[in-house]
This record gives C-alpha cells, sequence and structure tokens, in this order.
C-alpha cells in the first residue's frame, strides 16, 4: 500500500493574488504558494490557469517552467478546461520525479482527456460524473467502466486513472455523503485509485469549522480506501490527520516523531 | 492471490446487458471479488475465463506430503514470502546424501552420524529428516540395495536418480516409504511421471534453466502431474538461490502456478567438502525457500545452529515458543542444589538456562506453565504469579524431589516475595537480578562463590 | 509465454555510507534490489549464465597458514572490493565482512579465537593479521576493556590503542564501543578527535547517548555513525529522525538494529530486518534507507552450543567448530534478511562468509575443480 498522495491545491486562477500575477507572469506569488505547500509535505503541487481560452497555453508552458526550474522538477497537476494548454505544459514538463496529472477527465464532454493523457503517458483525473452530480452509485460506477474502457483502449494502465467520485457539499447535499464514502470503498475495492478536491465538503461552513470537518472527511475517506487528494497542505489539523491515517494503515512506519517528517 | 475487482472486469464482455442481474459490468466484477456472486452468474464469460477466475482463486503454492507413519512430511503450502506477512507454515527438511560411488567405510559413517542425530529442543525432534540416496553410475541392482540400506534407517528417502531402470529397481524396494523420486528431466519426464503415478510418489523436476524447469513442469501438469518437487539445480550458488527465490517469488507474487511447488536444495553438491559453506548456504537456504535441503554430512556443529534457526523461522509469529514446565537440573544439579524459577517463554528460559550454566553453579531450574510469555507479559497476565508459582512447586511435588529450600526469582518480579513466602513459608524467597545477564555473579554470589557444591 | 524470471527492482533505493580513505575507502550498501539478490539488477542473459568466474582466490584455511597468505590476502582483498563493484550492472554494494578484534587482545576473545591470533604481540598486531583474512575488508576494534564493570581502562588509553591500530591497520577501521552507553559517549568523542579525517565508523549511538555521540562523532569529527536499537523496528526509525534533527546526514548514518544468534529468538531479527528493507524500498521512507551492519560474532560465541566443553557434550564434537557453524549460520541468515554488512570473530567464519556472499553476486561454482580458491576445508 503506498503513502496518501497529497497534491496541493493553492495556486489557483480563483485567487485573487494568483490570478494577477499569473497575468502578469510574476513569479513572486506563484513561488510563495508553492514553497509554502512543498514546505507543508504536498507531493503534487495543483496549477489551476483557469478557463484559459485565450494564450492558456503560454501561460501554461510558463508555470510549467517556472515551478519545476524552482524546486527541483516538482510533479504537477495541470489543471484547466483548456486541453491544448494541459498538452502544451507537457510538453516542457520534467517526468524524473512524476509523470503529470491531467486535471481532468469525465464521461462526458471532457472524455478526450482520456486520449490526452494515454498519448501523453500521464495520469488522469477521471471525474464520475457526465453532467452534473450522479444520482446514485449505479450511476457513478457506471461513468467509471465508460472512463476505464475509455483508458484500457487506448492502452493505459489502470494505475495511472485516479477516480474522483465528487465529494459532494455538506451545505446542501448532506445526505449524499454516505454514497461518496461508499463510492470510494467499491473503486478501492476493484484495486482502483482515487482522489478529489476534499474541501468541497466544508463549503461554506464558517472558517474555524472546515479544518474540523475536512479532517474527518479525510480520515473516514481513507478508511474507505481513497489514495489521494487534492487539499491544502498548510491546513495542519489536515495534514496531522493524514500522516496518522497513514500509520494506522500501515503505509508510514511509526516513529515517535512521525508528525515532523 | 484474492482477484480484485479489476482483474475480474477486464475478463467481462463490458456490454452492460444485466443478464447477471447487476446493473453493469464493473458492478459484477465488485461482486464477484467480494464472493457475493459467482462468475458463472455472467452467461456471456467465455469458459476461459471461468477456469482462470476459479483457477485464481486456488491456494497459490501447493502442499506435498511426502514419507510415511510418523516419518509423514508436508512440505510446500506458503503463502507469504516474509514470515511476519503471516506465517511459514512448512519447515523445511535435511536430508544427508548417501552415495553410490562412497566407499563402505563413509556410507557407514554417514549412517552412524544419522542414526546418532536425534535429540528434542523445544519440544521439536531434531534429526537428520531424510536421506537422500543419490545414484551416480552404479547398475540397477547396487543402487536399489544401497536404498534398501537406507530405507532400514528410518528416515524418509530422496531419490536422486535420473536413470529409469535404476529409480524403478529403488522404488521396488522402497516405495512404502513414499520417498521422492527426484529424476525428471526435460527429456525423460513422461517416464518418470509413469513411474511415480506407478508408485504414486512424489516427483523431483530437474532442468539447466529456469524457463526449462517451467516450460517441463507445465508439460507434466499437462499430463496429470500433481504432487511435484523443483530442483533449483546444482550449476552454481548464485544460480540455484536466484532459482529458488524466482521460483517462489512467481508461484506467491506473479500468479505463476506452475512454479507453486516445494523445492530441492542440492547444498552438498553446492558446496562439497566445505562445510562452513555448506552451512552458510542451508541457513541462507532455509530462510529463503528451500524445502528439501540436501547436505554432504549433518553433524550437531551444524544442526544445532541450523535447526534452531529453521525452530524459530518457522513459528507461526502468533503462537509464542514455549519449554515444558517441570524440573530443569543444571549443572549437574541434585536434590541439594538450590532452586531458581522464571517463565516458561522459549526466548526467556534458553538466556535464562544459558547463564545459569555459565555461572557454574549447580541449581533446578522450575518451569511452571507461564503461557508462553516473557516474565512482565506473563506476571501482568496473571499467569506468572505467587499463586502459580506455589501451585506449580505443589502439584509437582518439588519439595519431595527437592531438599533445598531456598528460590531465586527473577528481579522483574520482585514485588512476589512477599506472597511467595506466605504461601510457601518452608521456602527462602530470594529475588535475583533483572537481567539474565548478571546471573553470573549474582549465583556465584548467592551460593557462597561455591562452584561446584 | 510466462515470463519465469521476472524482476523486482524498486523504485527507491538503499542509501550508501563509505568508510576508510583514499584506496581503501569501502562502500556499504546501496542498491534498489535486496541485498543477496544479484539476479535481480542484471540483465537476464548474465543472471542466466553459470559458471562466471570468480573474482578472487580465497586463500587456505585461516587459522592454519594464513600469516604466509597475509600479504597476497590482502592485495586480493583490494582487488576484491573494486571487482565487485565494477562488474554489477545495479548499484548496490556487495554485503561487507567485518572481523572483530577487542581492546584486550586474546584475554577478550574466545580461547577458540584467541589461537588465531596467538603470535600477535600486541593488538595492532592483531588488526594486521585480521586484515590480511581473506574476504575480510573492515575491521572492528571492540573496547571491551573500556567497561566501568570490567577492566575500566581510561579513555586517554584507548585513545592511545585506537590511534595505533589506525596506524598500521590496512582496511577500514570501525569503533565498537565498551557496552556502557556512558563510557562511549566519552570515549567515541575522544577517539573520533583523534582519528579525525580517518572516515571511521562509530558502532553505536543508542537511544541512551545519541546525542552525545551524534553531535561529537558525526558533527564534530565528521565520522560515521551507527544507530543502535534493540530489534524494534519504530524505535530504529524514530533513533535516525533523532539523528536527523541534530544534523546529522543520512550519509553517515548505518543502522544496527539488533541481532540474536540462531535459535534464540532470531525470527524477531528476520521480521525486523526484512521490514526495516521493505520500508525502505517499498514505502521510499529515507528515514530507514541507511544500510545494516549487524555485529553478529560476539553472541555467537556466547551461547551453550558454543561454550559447552566437548568433554562435557562428547557427542557434540570440537568447541571450535561449534562456535564458527554458530557464526556461519548466523550471519548468513542476517545477510538473507537484509543485513548489508556483518562483523565477524572467527577468521574461518568470516572468509565463509565473505565466499558466499562472492558466490551470490558474483557467480562461480565451489564445486568445480577447474575454478582455484574455493576449497576451504577449515576444520578439519
Amino acid at each position: 500500500m503506498a503513502r496518501f498522495c497529497i497534491i496541493g491545491e493553492r495556486i489557483h486562477f480563483i485567487s485573487p493574488v494568483i490570478r494577477e500575477a499569473m497575468l502578469a507572469r510574476d513569479p513572486g506569488p506563484v513561488i510563495q504558494r508553492a514553497k509554502e505547500q512543498l514546505d507543508a509535505g504536498a507531493d503534487y503541487l495543483d496549477v489551476n490557469i483557469g478557463p484559459a481560452e485565450s494564450g492558456g497555453e503560454e501561460l501554461m508552458k510558463w508555470a510549467v517552467r517556472l515551478l519545476q526550474d524552482e524546486f527541483n522538477n516538482v510533479p504537477l497537476c495541470l489543471d484547466t478546461a483548456n486541453s491544448k494548454a494541459i498538452e502544451a505544459g507537457i510538453s516542457v514538463y520534467d517526468r524524473s520525479r512524476g509523470k503529470p496529472i491531467v486535471n481532468s477527465a469525465d464521461a462526458g464532454e471532457r472524455i478526450a482527456n482520456i486520449d490526452l493523457a494515454a498519448d501523453n503517458d500521464a495520469i488522469v483525473l477521471a471525474l464520475c460524473s457526465k453532467a452534473g452530480v450522479p444520482a446514485d452509485n449505479d450511476e457513478r460506477m457506471l461513468y467509471c467502466q465508460e472512463l476505464l474502457e475509455r483508458g484500457m483502449e487506448r492502452g493505459m494502465d489502470p494505475e495511472d486513472m485516479w477516480f474522483d467520485p465528487l465529494f459532494l457539499v455538506i451545505k446542501g447535499m448532506q445526505e449524499k455523503l454516505p454514497d461518496v464514502l461508499e463510492a470510494i470503498r467499491m473503486l478501492s475495492d476493484m484495486g482502483l485509485k482515487t482522489t478529489g478536491g476534499l474541501s468541497n465538503i466544508s463549503n461554506g461552513m464558517p472558517k474555524q469549522i472546515r479544518p474540523i470537518m475536512d479532517s474527518a472527511m479525510i480520515a473516514m475517506a481513507m478508511q474507505s480506501g481513497l489514495t489521494s487528494a487534492i487539499i491544502n497542505p498548510c491546513d495542519q489539523r489536515m495534514m496531522e490527520t493524514i500522516k496518522s491515517c497513514d500509520v494506522i494503515r500501515g503505509n508510514i512506519l511509526y516513529a515517535d516523531s512521525y508528525l515532523e517528517v | 492471490m484474492a482477484l480484485k475487482g479489476l482483474d475480474i472486469f477486464k475478463l467481462t464482455p463490458k456490454t452492460n446487458c444485466k443478464d447477471c442481474g447487476v446493473p453493469t459490468c464493473m458492478a459484477f466484477a465488485m461482486k464477484v471479488a467480494q464472493g457475493a456472486l459467482l462468475a458463472d452468474a455472467c452467461p456471456h464469460l467465455s469458459a476461459e475465463a471461468i477456469a482462470q477466475l476459479s483457477a485464481a482463486t486456488a491456494p497459490p503454492m501447493r502442499s506435498v506430503t511426502i514419507g510415511s507413519g510418523e516419518n509423514s512430511h508436508t512440505l510446500g503450502g506458503e503463502t507469504v514470502l516474509m514470515r511476519h506477512d503471516k506465517t511459514f507454515v512448512s519447515k523445511c527438511l535435511s536430508a544427508v546424501a548417501l552415495r553410490d560411488d562412497q566407499d563402505e567405510e563413509t556410507l557407514a559413517g554417514l549412517l552412524a552420524t544419522a542414526a546418532e542425530l536425534d535429540y528434542e529442543r523445544i519440544g521439536e525432534r531434531m534429526t537428520t529428516d531424510m536421506l537422500a540416496v543419490v545414484h551416480t553410475k552404479s547398475d540397477a541392482a547396487t543402487y536399489a540395495a544401497l536404498v534398501g540400506r537406507a530405507q532400514s534407517a528410518g528416515r524418509t528417502l530422496l531419490l536422486d536418480c535420473t536413470d529409469e531402470a535404476a529409480a524403478r529397481a529403488a522404488l521396488e524396494v522402497c516405495a512404502a516409504n513414499k520417498p521422492v523420486l527426484n529424476g525428471a528431466t526435460p527429456e525423460n519426464f513422461t517416464a518418470f511421471q509413469a513411474l511415480a503415478t506407478e508408485f504414486e510418489v512424489a516427483l523431483g523436476v530437474r532442468a539447466n534453466s529456469l524457463q526449462e524447469l517451467y516450460d517441463t513442469v507445465v508439460a507434466l501438469e499437462g499430463q496429470g502431474a500433481q504432487q511435484l518437487l523443483l530442483d533449483v539445480g546444482t550449476a552454481s550458488v548464485k544460480e540455484a538461490f536466484a532459482n529458488a527465490v524466482q521460483i517462489r517469488r512467481g508461484a506467491l507474487s506473479n500468479g505463476l502456478r506452475s512454479l507453486g511447488y516445494p523445492s530441492i536444495v542440492n547444498v552438498a553438491a553446492l558446496a562439497p567438502g566445505n562445510p562452513h559453506l555448506a552451512a552458510a548456504l542451508a541457513s541462507l537456504f532455509t530462510l529463503k525457500y528451500g524445502s528439501i535441503i540436501v547436505l554432504e554430512r549433518l553433524d550437531f556443529a551444524l544442526s544445532l545452529p541450523l535447526h534452531g534457526l529453521r525452530q524459530n523461522i518457522f513459528t507461526d509469529p502468533q503462537k509464542p515458543m514455549k519449554v515444558e514446565p517441570g524440573i530443569y537440573p543444571l549443572n549437574g544439579a541434585d536434590e541439594n542444589a538450590i532452586c531458581a524459577t522464571t517463565c516458561d517463554f522459549a526466548l526467556t528460559y534458553f538466556m535464562v538456562s544459558g547463564e545459569l550454566e555459565r555461572s557454574g553453579v549447580p541449581v533446578n531450574l522450575l518451569i511452571s506453565d507461564a503461557g508462553g510469555y516473557s516474565v512482565l507479559t506473563s506476571w501482568a497476565a496473571g499467569k506468572f504469579t505467587a499463586s502459580s508459582i506455589a501451585a506449580f512447586i505443589n502439584e509437582q511435588n518439588i519439595a519431595e524431589k527437592v531438599s533445598n529450600r531456598t528460590l531465586v526469582i527473577p528481579g522483574k518480579v520482585a514485588v512476589l516475595k512477599g506472597e511467595l513466602e506466605e504461601k510457601l513459608p518452608e521456602w527462602t524467597i530470594k529475588v535475583g537480578p533483572n537481567e539474565a545477564i548478571q546471573l553470573v555473579k549474582y549465583m556465584r554470589e548467592v551460593t557462597g562463590g561455591v562452584a561446584n557444591g | 509465454m510466462a515470463n519465469v524470471f521476472e524482476k523486482q527492482v524498486f523504485a527507491s533505493s538503499i542509501g550508501t555510507l563509505e568508510i576508510g580513505t583514499g584506496e581503501q575507502r569501502l562502500v556499504i550498501g546501496g542498491g534498489n534490489t535486496w541485498p543477496l539478490y544479484a539476479f535481480d539488477g542484471e540483465p537476464d542473459a548474465a543472471a542466466a549464465t553459470p559458471g562466471t568466474a570468480p573474482a578472487t582466490a580465497a586463500a587456505p584455511a585461516p587459522g592454519t597458514d594464513a600469516a604466509a597468505a597475509a600479504p597476497a590476502a590482502a592485495a586480493t582483498a583490494a582487488a576484491a572490493a573494486t571487482q565487485k563493484s565494477t562488474s554489477l550492472l545495479c548499484s548496490a554494494a556487495p554485503p561487507r565482512v567485518g572481523l572483530q578484534i577487542s581492546d584486550l587482545g586474546s584475554e577478550g576473545l574466545d580461547a577458540a579465537v584467541a589461537s588465531f591470533y596467538a603470535d600477535c604481540a600486541d593488538v595492532p598486531a592483531m588488526a594486521v593479521k585480521a586484515a590480511a583474512v581473506p574476504g575480510v575488508e573492515f575491521i572492528a576494534l571492540a573496547f571491551d576493556g573500556a567497561n566501568p564493570a570490567g577492566a575500566n581502562k581510561a579513555v586517554e588509553e584507548c585513545v592511545a590503542l585506537a590511534q595505533a591500530v589506525a596506524q598500521v591497520c590496512p582496511l577500514p577501521l570501525v569503533v565498537a564501543g565498551s557496552g556502557n552507553s556512558e563510557k562511549d559517549s566519552a570515549l567515541f568523542e575522544k577517539i573520533a578527535e583523534a582519528l579525525e579525517g580517518e572516515n571511521v565508523l562509530f558502532v553505536s549511538a543508542k537511544e541512551e547517548n545519541y546525542k552525545a555521540v551524534g553531535a561529537a562523532v558525526a558533527l564534530a569529527w565528521n565520522q560515521k555513525l551507527a544507530a543502535e536499537s534493540a530489534v524494534d523496528i519504530n524505535l530504529a526509525k524514530q533513533l535516525n529522525l533523532l539523528l536527523g534533527q541534530l544534523g546529522v546526514k543520512n550519509e553517515s548514518l548505518a543502522m544496527n538494529v539488533g541481532c540474536a544468534v540462531a535459535g534464540y529468538g532470531f525470527e524477531y531479527v528476520v521480521s525486523t530486518m526484512e521490514r526495516v528493507k521493505s520500508t525502505a524500498l517499498t514505502q521510499a521512507d529515507a528515514s530507514l534507507q541507511m544500510p545494516i551492519i549487524t555485529p553478529v560474532g560476539a553472541d555467537a560465541w556466547n551461547v551453550k552450543e558454543s561454550l559447552a566443553e566437548e568433554a562435557d557434550y562428547p557427542q557434540w564434537g570440537p568447541r571450535e567448530e561449534r562456535g564458527i557453524q554458530m557464526e556461519v549460520v548466523t550471519a548468513a541468515a542476517c545477510l538473507a534478511a537484509g543485513s548489508d554488512a556483518v562483523i565477524l570473530l572467527h577468521p574461518t567464519a568470516a572468509t565463509t562468509i565473505a565466499t558466499l556472499v562472492e558466490l551470490l553476486i558474483i557467480g562461480g561454482s565451489p564445486g568445480k575443480s577447474d575454478l582455484p580458491g574455493f576449497n576451504l576445508k577449515g576444520g578439519e
């Protein structure tokens, strides 16, 4: 069993600081956010450049080069609706420390991103949805099957397909959360890897509540077999929970100082 | 090896036809993996796919039983590569080689040593488990005569023989012994399998390379063979070790069922004339996947460490190693010697008895049933208490067997002193040291520095 | 067709530890396969070729005329070190074999081992003789005499001896402690200072003294250090982390994860070593990737099977032979479980284990008459 994979989510176009820096090609804020996340223990960094309909290719290349040059070829998760921009990012990507991750494909309009990942020997985040939220887990597994078949037909190793069950927001869809956990369990039992934007569950909750809720969710999700998540690694409570869960599941060997590593 | 849903999914038609009663092929695969559905619930799976699925649920390494009566041994049946992952189930066996080109004096010596080496260690008989009778060039009658002689030694036999006529002659002599017939090669395997079937014995297979060995086993399996052992070869130490590891790993990790058989390691041929290198190899193959280890010679100097190692490696991690309760007189202790007690955990017993022996002081070591745990653990579990020690001393009539009335207890349970004095009023209870290593000094002091008497 | 020769190469590697200087520099550890699984680190063709000629010719039985063979053997030992590392495609160094001597001279050794050094006038002479034993690649000098419960030698006296041994010893040096953690802290500091630049490995830092020993040995004097734990994998990791937090680099560390003698709870040793190694290789856990060095000899000569006199157990045969076999069986099992180096006492045991390593890593066959050098009929 491999250690839990933490994808740092804080380089996101939605953040005004990052958006301005990206548009102005100002390395400072991007590097600072990257460093904070890596220091906190991120394995991968997500690079969200927004919809990037124009100039996305150049922007993604700039971001990939910037981060990999600065941080010893840190592995990256390329996050945009613009497939061409993802491909451009991969073209300048150094995979010595890990394959690039394509964020993301689904069973609907974005299913072609599976092909993109297959053609570029990349990992793909595969959302178990087509349009909107799946009604139940039968529907989730149907999409999962479509995505898996598409990848396998194109020669992908199922190990490189990380399935996202869709972490639904508690405030509004509380009754759906047991389904999410069950979906993770089913994917895990299949022998598939899983990931997702976990902190979505606490969207809209008071600031002081979110780390508590996120930590509880990640512990339960890891128990269900979750192998990765896109989260804020600077959330200390969450990181401590992940490390502790990894120890309990036997993915990390315990030592008294395990939190300090 | 448990199949993942993904492996099953790959075999399904992926049509989501729902004929199995489940909405998707993915869900079907998941249910089969969990055991909630049988694979044949899908009417569209090919016969080949169903065979593949049922084979995958069979154990990855066969168990092979050899020998008869009290010399019957089960080999193989392992499920893990490292003992801490679960446990090793079938201890390896030591065989001593008798060659038909050895002179009478050598053969007589080997048989005498084999008979002499027979002792008990923590409840397990340690001896020459098997005799391997090696055919080199003698005629069938001479070989069969040697086999007959070996058989009378009362050990399970291994016939190391690729000559069909000699093998038949030998089997006619010793088939009831249920020996291993180690002689199938890529050239003769059909004839040898016929022999093994006729005499109902397990068949050893050898070849010039691992690939050739694998192919030969597949061919043998095609003819219905099941009771097989794989000889790792004698071309070189390196190759023999590589084969032993790759055979076991292939079976347990890589799903190669045709490698899932016990192994035969011929250390006698790998390190001839070198008892130390033979010891090193025997140790290596005890840890790494030898099932029968054939030695040129097995004396006490080799058996003591090697069989001690084997006893350690093949213990079930869930079950503590225990020594039998009783009085263990050390250093020629008689009824006048001082008494000492400790728990029955084998490791503790060995540490304590070893140090007591080093002290040279005659002492009666009293071991009661303490559940097979260390001193503090058994004390905490209520299995090594003043009551249990006193009960043991009374039940075993220690007072009649030993006239000395001094009992040394482990320093770690010094707390028992008062209670023991109440329960055993005739006895003087002395608190020994905390660690076994301090016993030599302590025993000499407590008995007034007298080493004997 | 099934691929029978599936390799098992891990994504993570074991770290390397270098001891000694210049020509006699020795690498311990490394590689991304199990230590003895040379076949996993080579292309198929090489793995399938039997009978590759051995690189070194091990000299006649130690204990008989090893003195005569000394100069040649020293040369072959050096040749073996380079040949072993260049003839392999995988980056692992072959497991290393060291011979231990005592600061107490013959007094500090079992009589059966001491007889080998009968012609040595002093401890430095013993080091020279030990270094000439075929297959021996480093010398461990144990300061048994410094133990306060024993001879309680002064630190200055020990330092002088360490210097004298280092001056003449042609192989890298390992300094082993007194068995008393407090004394070792003082002792190691002064010896590390006196042997500055010699790149000596100190065995070991324990939970009780890692701060003092780590700061003095590894940080102040830039020597190498083994972290010792008693068959406890969590403590093994914790000690490495603590030394790391102290500022000691992983490249300066080895692990002594504890040992037991064959038959005496060795299953715990196997489980600990195998778990350390597999955690290092499969979980990429950098805090367990240091090479494992295991002192075997002293314990092996201290159990009943090796101590009991033949007069008391006539069936058991000569005592020396029993001690050698106890060392050999235990050491081979340590290597099989994942040790990268072992420290032995009897020269025959050391040569035997070195031969085993060579046969497993490089190849060759001791049974073929045309291959010289594997005719070690010791003990007869």
